[in-house]
């Protein structure tokens, strides 16, 4: 057999790994309920509470944000996120967390929200925010 | 009955329409022409009767081609025209652009949505195609027949009108009132209530915009040249001809998308605040695979121009390019991104259309290899080990194998809808690409070094180990002295790259150096490979060692158990005036500026030197936001202060949002938005403190004028002339106290930039004293911002290596260009 063959070979093996554990990196989409039961980091899809409150106070804290969001199955929960709030957020339509359960707090690292934006009346907008990350030297 | 609207322009987009109708049929029957004039040639083509009949197919095809291009500028000219003069009516016009927009901003707003990057990438193949037609000689019928095809796909794009009760396409001509259902398109003057309008994106508010849109998608278009010249080569049986006149292509197609998606990255780091160059977001994955792959398959090109070996790896990566590039232009505009990326456009209905677009060039190219191969030159000889052509091939699989990775988790979404899983992109996206990514690029840089040093067919092993083992141990000691440096020894990983890209770098460098002497041949390659060794080394030192200055190290927040679990805290609250230590630097707010719609937040920076206390630098940044009261959002956009070291990238993350009107309600005196007011006893030449400076009482002024007061003769007026001094600002007030027919009144002033009310209340002519009340707004109520900075070190090498690969990109086209003239 050619040199190359065999190359070609191991190649395309090591591409058929380098999918199957792309997707054993992949998160999964869940629920709050979901959330409680695992430790690892999910994504949670919801709406904002909008009647109730969020609570951000620069002068006290520029790093603490936390609002309620409804998940799709219509459970609420208190959301923190660490970093300051993603502007436009009062108007997001849908909210996609990444993060996980401290007790009865959900984490998130990140959110992504979608808007309706100003700039494109018929388009939706997406916009994305990190927290900082979480430092585990 | 119909209405008739009143202070319309119909005709520029009646016109324009016209264009898009004819760019359409005219791109349809330049690919028939084309067609039969290649299969026409086939039959005999050096003389007779299908000579001429191909010749003539060919001609059709030409005028085809121009008639093309001219409905291309035409529908060009058109749409400019349409938003140059804010013709409302027009949905295009009003949704990407408004009055205030400079001149250079319509531009960028030309190409903000869908239909007009697809007008951009639709010229740019017509321009093109006119080099094809100049200088294509005997590969004009078939290349232009596979362009052409390409052409009336995208022409198909814009066309907007409907065919058996579904719209094709999307129209920039479509006009308002038939874009968007309201009431009051029922009027007939309706267009005098649409003043202005939505406005181009803040974010794309910035000169990147301008030239980054173009720059890619010539990248874009350029990338089908190559494929055509593959798909003519097999179907013309020029197996081996074909690919001389598209490497020079294929180079030139990798230079001007390397540089489109580094503009692009220009533009994420001076614009978005995202804090970064790049973020692995989908629409930046989406550019860049197709790049990748290509370069794999220039590489591979050359490998067997120069040995005959790796034919079908050329010609599949040639192919799978472009088809990856219609597959980016699915992913990003067909809305199938949706909740996973920043910058995606959502679906104009173009979903399946897309599909067909990408489909036909996967089935164009799936039919050309399986109806050539039996006749494809594929070599059966196996290899040597030590020769270049091996290491060239192995290496554009590395590349390609990258690229797999990037695709796989790219197309996510995709896989969610067509099997229905719900899978997430994994949490931590940046963590995840580079995890797979750094190895790859080891493996990729280290190729690039020492392939260099063998040569085509076989190299004698001990020569060749020889003259690598000087830049292989010298390699180890640069490194060490980078790493250190640069403070990358947290990970081995990181080190391990680098050592790559030094490595790479110090070979490439001996091959530039020879070069130098006289050996021209290679000088491309070896500039283009430090350059990429460069960007790998700036790249991996900025984002591995970026420091979020901005720590907040008050120490205040909500609850130690968040504290515990979320550190470092990345924003910090700036005061109107008062420095903050951050880093090395003292941060100041200083106020700020609107300037049209942008507010400019005036932060200060000093390095001031611990031992003297002198200043040794200082400078203002001024990151922006945008206002919107009313949507009560911002949109910030960076300031970067560029060292040739490193970077200090500041931005805003949250500001007091500003009301539009500040109207005083009744009931509620002035004084209720200050702290208790202090009572002071002064006389002229006093000094007074305050919180944020001194005031100092200059004089009395006997002859105080109040606005519609008369002064009677029994009357005292006296205004108290003050000097309010904060930092280096002063102000003037003048608070005056006036005795009328025997009652006091007195009548304050604000000093508004200082925060400050100050009153005139009393006059103590017995103890020689005059009264003076200083109101001070409450420290909350000062202005502030949140401040989040970043500080990239060595970014430059990041920038100069991506300057550097492309000038190597340039340097090969005018090699391979020559190589097509001399033979």
């Amino acid at each position: 057999m050619k040199k190359s063959s065999i190359v070609g070979i191991i190649i395309i093996a090591i591409a058929i790994c380098v999918i199957i554990s792309t997707y054993a990196d992949s998160s999964t989409y869940g629920t709050f309920t979901d959330a409680k039961t695992t430790d690892t980091e999910l994504h949670v899809v919801g709406q904002l509470n909008k009647k109730k409150e969020l609570v951000y106070n620069p002068q006290q804290d520029a790093n603490y944000f936390a609002f309620y969001m409804k998940d799709n199955k219509g459970l609420e929960c208190k959301v923190v996120f660490n970093g300051s709030k993603p502007q436009d957020f009062e108007r997001s339509e849908q909210i996609v967390l990444t993060g996980k359960m401290v007790g009865n707090e959900f984490h998130a690292s990140k959110i992504l929200m979608k808007c309706p934006s100003k700039y494109t009346k018929d388009q939706i907008e997406v916009k994305e925010v990190s927290a900082a990350p979480v430092q585990t030297s | 009955m119909d209405i008739q609207f009143v202070g319309e322009h119909l005709l520029p987009g009646r016109l324009g329409q016209f264009f898009i109708i004819l760019s359409f049929s005219s791109a349809l029957l330049a690919t028939l022409s084309y067609y039969f004039a290649t299969v026409n040639n086939l039959k005999s083509p050096l003389s007779g009767e299908f000579a001429t009949l191909s010749a003539s197919w060919k001609r059709i095809g030409r005028i085809a081609y121009m008639l093309n291009l001219v409905a291309i500028v035409g529908i060009g000219s058109c749409l400019f025209y349409i938003i140059y003069n804010h013709l409302f009516e027009y949905h295009y016009a009003w949704a990407h652009s408004s009055k205030t927009l400079p001149v250079y901003y319509i531009i960028s707003s030309f190409w903000e949505g869908q239909e007009g990057s697809f007008w951009l990438w639709t010229f740019w193949q017509g321009v093109l195609g006119f080099v094809i037609l100049k200088r294509g000689k005997s590969w004009e019928n078939s290349v232009m027949t596979t362009l052409m095809l390409s052409q009336t796909f995208l022409a198909s794009m814009l066309l907007g009108v409907e065919v058996f009760g579904t719209r094709v396409g999307s129209s920039p001509f479509i006009l308002l009132r038939n874009a968007i259902e309201a009431p009051i398109f029922a009027r007939p003057d309706y267009l005098s209530l649409v003043a202005d309008g939505n406005g181009l994106n803040p974010l794309l508010q910035n000169y990147w915009m301008v030239i980054h849109p173009p720059t890619l998608f010539m990248g874009f278009a350029s990338m089908i040249i190559p494929f055509a010249y593959a798909i003519g080569g097999l179907w013309e049986r020029r197996y081996t001809e074909w690919i001389k006149p598209a490497l020079p292509w294929a180079l030139y197609a990798v230079m001007v998308l390397g540089t489109g998606i580094i503009m692009g990255s220009f533009w994420a780091y001076e614009a978005l605040n995202f804090g970064g160059f790049w973020a692995w977001d989908p629409v930046e994955n989406a550019s860049v695979i197709p790049w990748l792959t290509l370069i794999a398959g220039v590489h591979v090109l050359i490998a067997y121009k120069n040995s005959g070996h790796s034919y079908f790896t050329a010609t599949f990566l040639v192919f799978i390019s472009f088809i990856l590039v219609l597959y980016a232009s699915f992913l990003t505009r067909s809305g199938i991104l949706g909740e996973t990326s920043v910058h995606a456009f959502t679906d104009l209905g173009m979903f399946w259309h897309l599909i067909l677009y990408t489909l036909t060039f996967v089935a164009l190219g799936v039919f050309m290899m399986v109806s050539r191969w039996k006749e494809m030159p594929i070599t059966k000889k196996d290899e040597e080990t030590y020769s270049r052509e091996f290491w060239l091939f192995i290496g554009s699989l590395v590349l390609t194998i990258a690229c797999v990775q990037i695709l796989a988790t790219t197309s996510v979404p995709v896989f969610n809808a067509i099997f229905g899983t719900k899978i997430a992109p994994p949490p931590n996206v940046i963590e995840h690409y580079n995890k797979w990514q750094v190895p790859f690029f080891v493996i990729i840089a280290i190729i690039s070094a020492f392939s260099q040093f063998l040569k085509y067919k076989k190299t004698d092993s001990r020569k060749f180990f020889i003259s690598l083992s000087v830049s292989l141990v010298a390699a180890i000691f640069i490194t060490a002295a980078v790493v250190y440096i640069t403070g990358v020894y947290t990970n081995a990983m990181y080190m391990v790259l680098t050592y790559a890209a030094v490595f790479s770098i110090l070979a490439n460098g001996r091959i530039l150096g020879d070069a130098l002497k006289g050996k021209w041949k290679l000088a491309g390659s070896a500039v283009a490979h430090i350059g990429f060794a460069l960007l790998l080394v700036g790249a991996l030192v900025a984002a591995a060692t970026q420091k979020t200055v901005s720590v907040n190290t008050t120490g205040i927040g909500f609850g130690d158990e968040f504290a515990k679990s979320n550190d470092p805290k990345e924003n910090i609250i700036l005061y109107k005036d008062e420095p903050v230590k951050m880093n090395r630097y003292m941060v100041t707010y200083k106020g700020d500026s609107t300037e049209g719609p942008n507010t400019y937040y005036r932060v200060n920076y000093k390095v001031i030197d611990e031992k003297t206390g002198k200043v040794k630098e200082n400078f203002d940044l001024f990151p922006n936001a945008q206002q919107n009261a009313k949507m009560k959002q911002i949109i910030a956009s960076p300031d970067t202060r560029h060292y040739l070291f490193n970077d200090i990238y500041t931005h805003v993350s949250s500001v007091p949002l500003k009301e539009e009107t500040h109207t005083p309600h009744e009931g509620h005196s002035d004084e209720e938005n200050y702290e208790k007011p202090l009572t002071h006893e002064v006389n002229v030449g006093d000094t007074i403190r305050y919180r944020q400076g001194f005031i100092v009482v200059k004089s009395l002024n006997r002859s105080a004028q109040i606005q519609n007061i008369p002064v009677a003769s029994g009357d005292i007026a006296l205004g108290m002339t003050l000097e309010v001094n904060e930092g280096d600002k002063k102000f003037t007030a003048e608070p005056i106290y006036l005795l009328k027919s025997g009652t006091p009144y007195d009548f304050g002033k604000n000093v508004e930039e200082a925060g400050l009310k100050v009153r005139f209340t009393n006059i103590y002519p017995d103890k020689d004293k005059l009264e003076l009340m200083v109101y001070q707004k409450p420290k909350a109520e000062k202005d502030w911002i949140v401040l989040k900075a970043i500080e990239f070190p060595f970014i430059n090498l990041f920038w100069g290596g991506t300057i550097i690969m492309v000038i190597g990109f340039l340097l090969s086209i005018f090699r391979r260009n020559k190589e097509i003239k001399t033979s």
